[in-house]
């Protein structure tokens, strides 16, 4: 697959006052051509400051990053991409149907019908005659991301596309994500809504304080979870047996409940169950969840910069 | 080119919309209408004071639209994030700031000729239908509009990389130099007595501070004792200055916003 967006050791650094800051720091970011790639982080971790310099709105202090093989910035390559920022604004005045042809007329498209297909397609048609200010902000979002495929993008980002609207605006806009896939359309999410990037991503990266700190398959960075075995007339001094194993048991109405935390001691664990004769109900390996691995992983870089930076004072 | 004019008819759409600007114009038009019932209160004679009135009117408010209309230009793309969907569109940074002048443009067009046109009538009804004096009256709303054109070029380069508040009183404290102090400087240029520091400072403030006063023809229009010298010629000679003054000042507030972080 061919990469839609490939950096080296991209890096923005901000002069401070008392010195200077690196918001973005050696990105190496691979997104393949086809996939919803998520972008996660906490909040200051240089998501957007990173999509800014994709798009060339903003420039790097050093590195490189290439968008569809050509160089961040690119004038031709804005042909075929398109970005739809955090919480965006439009000209309150116009109608939706006026944006569409205003943003159509810097791509130099003029094609009312086009227009109107892509206002049916977000849901607006029946709005498009309306001011943008009199637009909630699920309608904002939406028209958003009509503007955002006019072009037919090959390649969209989306800065918190989910972010702030009600629960029915949410799944419309996560089922737009999804037909973007099946259209072929590379898409680029940074989002604070993990359940929705657990759902639609095939990859993710998560960056905290500007450094990328898992990268990877959303199925290979989950795997190796737990893996829970249910169990029922256990004799009741099993669960002592399996204190040399990594394992946590629990009762509910009478079953066994048993969470390992190692792929390899499930054998184990399931021997010893036949042989003091339970019944086994079910193995069900759980998977981690997207929450859990973000936590675990922001709270591990936070006390690694702490520690190297405790380290560096003494 | 099309993205450039797309930029620039949104911008005198938001323009003429924005209640600041329709606020100071509807002052701007209430005074110039009713103007003619102030001039009997002078003691000089009526067109006269008619004419300077209402001329300045124009002026004073066109200036202040000026003013408002581009110190906030920039800045507010950028607050409203509005430019980051402009700008990930295949919009190049000067094509944007092109557009966004040539709305400041379209923006003063718009209002100013409202202003003369309401001027129009108002001279008509004081001092009935006559050709040559409507004629004369309205070289200066188009000399004004020059001005005018120079002063927005000035507040959108200083928009480029200030605050809209430090813009308002730099484009305002230039337009103020220029339009009164500029002739001053020029006299002590001339002056064989003045001191060897003050020709230095004139000199340099001849040449940053664009000439306001060049287009405050008012006088050959007040007075018509007063006679400009080969007018037209003259005329060619102020525009041509304004646009070239323009034209340093739009390619120098577009290498800074080439470079700038939005």
């Amino acid at each position: 697959m061919a990469a839609a967006i490939e950096t080296k050791s991209l890096t923005k650094t901000y002069k401070l006052r008392n010195g200077k800051v690196n918001v973005v720091d050696k990105l190496d970011l691979y997104v393949e051509e086809g996939e919803i790639f998520g972008f996660l982080g906490p909040n200051g971790a240089g998501k957007t400051t990173t999509i800014k310099m994709l798009l060339g709105i903003i420039y790097p202090t050093s590195g490189e990053a290439k968008v569809l093989g050509k160089e961040a910035g690119d004038i031709n390559t804005h042909r075929i991409i398109s970005y739809l920022p955090e919480k965006p604004y439009y000209y309150e005045y116009m109608t939706g149907m006026e944006i569409l042809k205003f943003y159509g007329s810097l791509f130099g498209i003029n094609d009312p019908a086009k227009f109107q297909s892509l206002l049916e397609r977000v849901n607006l048609a029946g709005d498009a005659g309306k001011p943008i200010s009199a637009y909630s902000k699920g309608m904002q979002q939406r028209i958003g991301l009509a503007q955002s495929l006019l072009n037919d993008p090959r390649l969209l980002f989306l800065d918190e596309p989910t972010g702030g609207l009600d629960p029915i605006a949410h799944i419309e806009i996560r089922d737009l994500i999804l037909q973007f896939r099946e259209e072929g359309k590379t898409v680029f999410i940074s989002s604070h809504a993990l359940s929705d990037v657990e759902r639609i991503c095939d990859r993710v990266a998560i960056i905290n304080k500007g450094v990328i700190a898992r990268q990877g398959k959303l199925d290979e960075l989950l795997r190796g979870g737990r893996i829970e075995v249910i169990a029922d007339q256990v004799p009741a001094d099993f669960p002592a047996k399996l204190k040399d194993l990594r394992v946590t048991s629990s009762y509910n109405n009478a079953r066994l409940i048993l969470d390992i935390d190692e792929e390899e001691d499930v054998n184990g664990v399931l021997d010893s169950l036949r042989s003091a004769k339970a019944h086994i109900v079910s193995v069900i390996p759980r998977r981690k969840k997207l929450e859990d691995l973000f936590l675990e992983t922001v709270k591990n870089v936070s006390e690694k910069r702490t520690t190297t930076m405790s380290g560096a004072a003494q | 080119m099309k993205q450039i004019w797309s930029i620039a008819a949104t911008t005198l759409g938001e323009a003429i919309r924005r209640r600041v600007l329709l606020v100071i114009l509807l002052v701007g038009v209430v005074f110039i209408a009713i103007a003619p019932g102030l001039g009997v209160l002078s003691a000089r004679s009526e067109t006269t004071v008619l004419r300077s009135m209402l001329l300045g009117i124009i002026q004073m408010t066109s200036a202040v639209i000026a003013v408002v209309l581009t110190v906030y230009m920039i800045p507010n793309e950028i607050e409203r994030r509005t430019i980051y969907t402009i700008l990930s569109k295949p919009v190049q940074r000067w094509q944007f700031l092109l557009g966004k002048y040539f709305g400041a443009v379209l923006s003063l067009a718009v209002m100013m000729a409202l202003m003369t046109g309401v001027l129009c009538i108002a001279y008509w009804i004081q001092q009935g239908y006559n050709a040559q004096g409507l004629q004369d009256l309205l070289k200066a709303p188009v000399m004004f509009f020059v001005q005018m054109c120079l002063l927005a070029a000035i507040g959108l380069f200083f928009s480029t990389f200030v605050s809209p508040l430090v813009n308002f009183f730099l484009s305002g404290g230039l337009y103020l130099l220029g339009s009164t102090f500029s002739l001053l400087f020029q006299d002590m240029l001339a002056n064989p007595n003045a001191p060897g520091v003050a020709k230095m400072i004139a000199t340099v403030v001849n040449v940053i501070v664009p000439n306001f006063a060049y287009y405050n023809i008012q006088n050959p229009i007040i007075n018509p004792q007063v006679v400009i010298q080969d007018e037209f010629q003259n005329y060619v000679k102020i525009m041509a200055y304004g646009v070239a003054y323009i034209g340093a000042l739009l390619v120098a507030g577009i290498l800074i916003f080439d470079r700038r972080e939005v």
